[in-house]
């Protein structure tokens, strides 16, 4: 089979490299929110976490994760965890985000 | 779902109006500065100037920060506002409180429209105080961010209820002593407790988010409120029941130490930050951070007093009230719109719409050319009106005036812009 579970998820994770958290303007996958990413039967679930639990603009960036991979697998069901632990911290960034953000 | 504080974010309809409100009364007060002219020279306690306070600290400072905290707080307390039906309704009362207790200041209405008007006020904002009480009454999330915002509500009430027993005084002469006594009072409740406890209580959440900078020490913060709080107390406490200042001295070292203990706390924040590209933003708030050290200096320097002409210290005490309300608070305003404001209205438009088309990003809402001008135009009227003030210049406040005005307009442009944006979306 072509199509293998771990290029599955390699693709969605690029897919999901569109969504941007608005606020420090750089992709949630390189961000390191993208906590963990299981797909079973046709059923992605995601587990991820935000840069602060105060982030008001949470909801809008789930709705992001569920439309963009809806988009592209109409036939799956999209589960997205929000976690808080661990906390977010900023050594989770990717070597590509840190130097989108200049660090 | 989710356990995400958005779900008890409050309708658009309660917050928006407040940022509307704010941006017109920040202009008006403005065009008040211009027409007061060289008024702006004579005593701190002239009506003119008495009015554009009011105008900017309740229309302009209070107004929006009304609107932040309904939004704010159901993520600090972790709960949905008790009532937004008493939020809409409180919103237009204060909104025509501030009008007519303004305008009754300005045309020296003392014993007139401004009794009306300051129980008018008495009212909305006691209605503002019990909505924000009864809903933290109902918060488990007891942090130190929720003690300050509680804290600084009791200070309004403080405020407000002195503020009326000095519109009464105007009408009915019940105070033994000047009103003046009362007023220094009256002023300090509502700038320390209010206001900066306030902004602590808010910017120890919001700095460090918009900084993006983790594992700061909160014990700062902490130590900060027991120091602002203490020096207040003791400086109301002297004041109403002895009728003295001997411990003025005390007073400004305990709210001073707890002033530094923030600003320590907010440039560990900066230090951390992620984000080593400032926008206009967050420029604005560090500019805001800075300048809170002037009113410091300044409060000293009339404690010590010199032995200066006297209608040199009422400038200079006219330039200490105007370096908390058009410095610190003004500059954090101006700043924390485009951190706030453009977010808001964006999940507004396009909550529905992300990740099925492409969307514009909350801060193509507005222009941040503009926002670069509105800066600098701010900090020139800044610099011009403090000089215009220390050396008693009528020329110089003429072009602080005109400077501040241009800031204000260029400020409601941008503002307008975010409020009034169309929905625009492109397909994928």
């Amino acid at each position: 089979m072509m199509n293998t579970t771990e290029e599955t998820k390699k693709h969605i994770l690029e897919l999901l490299k569109s969504v941007m958290d608005p606020e420090i303007e750089l992709n949630i996958v390189d961000l390191g929110l993208i906590y963990n990413l299981e797909i079973e039967d046709k059923k992605i679930n995601i587990d991820m976490t935000l840069s602060t639990p105060a982030c008001p603009l949470g909801d809008a960036i789930v709705i992001n994760v569920k439309e963009t991979l809806k988009q592209h697998y109409p036939d799956y069901e999209v589960n997205v965890n929000v976690v808080f632990d661990p906390p977010w911290n900023p050594s989770l960034i990717s070597e590509e985000g840190k130097a989108k953000l200049g660090m | 779902m989710n356990n995400l504080q958005t779900d008890n974010a409050p309708s658009i309809t309660v917050v928006k109006p407040h940022f509307i409100f704010a941006g017109i009364a920040f202009f008006i007060s403005t065009v008040l500065i211009v027409l007061a002219d060289n008024d702006l020279l004579g005593p701190y306690f002239g009506v003119k100037i008495v009015a554009i306070t009011h105008i900017a600290v309740l229309g302009w400072g209070t107004m929006i920060i009304f609107g932040a905290l309904y939004q704010l707080i159901p993520i600090v307390f972790e709960t949905a506002l008790f009532s937004e039906r008493l939020a809409k309704i409180n919103f237009w009362l204060f909104a025509l409180s501030i009008s007519l207790l303004g305008y009754s200041f300005w045309v020296n209405s003392l014993t007139g429209l401004l009794f009306y008007s300051s129980l008018l006020l008495l009212i909305s904002l006691l209605m503002f105080i019990t909505n924000v009480l009864l809903t933290h009454k109902s918060s488990k999330k007891k942090n130190i961010q929720s003690k300050f915002i509680i804290t600084s509500i009791y200070w309004l009430l403080v405020t407000v209820i002195l503020g009326t027993l000095i519109a009464l005084n105007f009408r009915f002469a019940f105070f033994e002593k000047t009103y003046l006594h009362y007023l220094k009072i009256h002023a300090h409740a509502g700038l320390v407790g209010w206001f900066l406890l306030l902004i602590i209580g808010v910017a120890s959440t919001l700095i460090p988010m918009f900084f993006v900078s983790h594992n700061l020490n909160e014990k700062k913060i902490n130590y900060s409120y027991y120091f602002i709080n203490s020096g207040l107390l003791l400086m109301v406490i002297e004041w109403l029941f002895f009728g003295t200042d001997n411990l003025a001295y005390i007073d400004w070292l305990l709210i001073s130490t707890g002033v530094f203990l923030f600003l320590s706390f907010a440039w560990d924040s900066y230090k951390q930050r992620l984000r080593k590209n400032l926008d206009t933003g967050m420029k604005h708030t560090v500019i805001s951070l800075l300048l809170l050290t002037v009113p410091v200096l300044i409060s000293i320097f009339l404690l010590i007093n010199f032995n200066i002409e006297r209608i040199f210290l009422m400038r200079i005490t006219t330039l200490y009230g105007f370096s908390i309300i058009f410095g610190f608070i003004t500059s954090l305003i101006l700043g924390q719109t485009y951190k706030t404001l453009p977010f808001i209205i964006w999940l507004e438009k396009y909550k529905k719409h992300v990740g099925k088309a492409k969307t514009p990003m909350p801060k193509d809402l507005y222009s941040e050319t503009l926002a670069v001008y509105q800066m600098y135009l701010y900090l020139g009227a800044l610099a011009v009106l403090t000089a215009a003030l220390i050396s008693n210049a009528v020329l110089l406040i003429r072009t602080g005036s005109y400077l501040l005005l241009a800031t204000a307009i260029i400020y409601n442009i941008n503002l307008f812009k975010i409020v009034l944006h169309k929905t625009k979306t492109e397909k994928l």
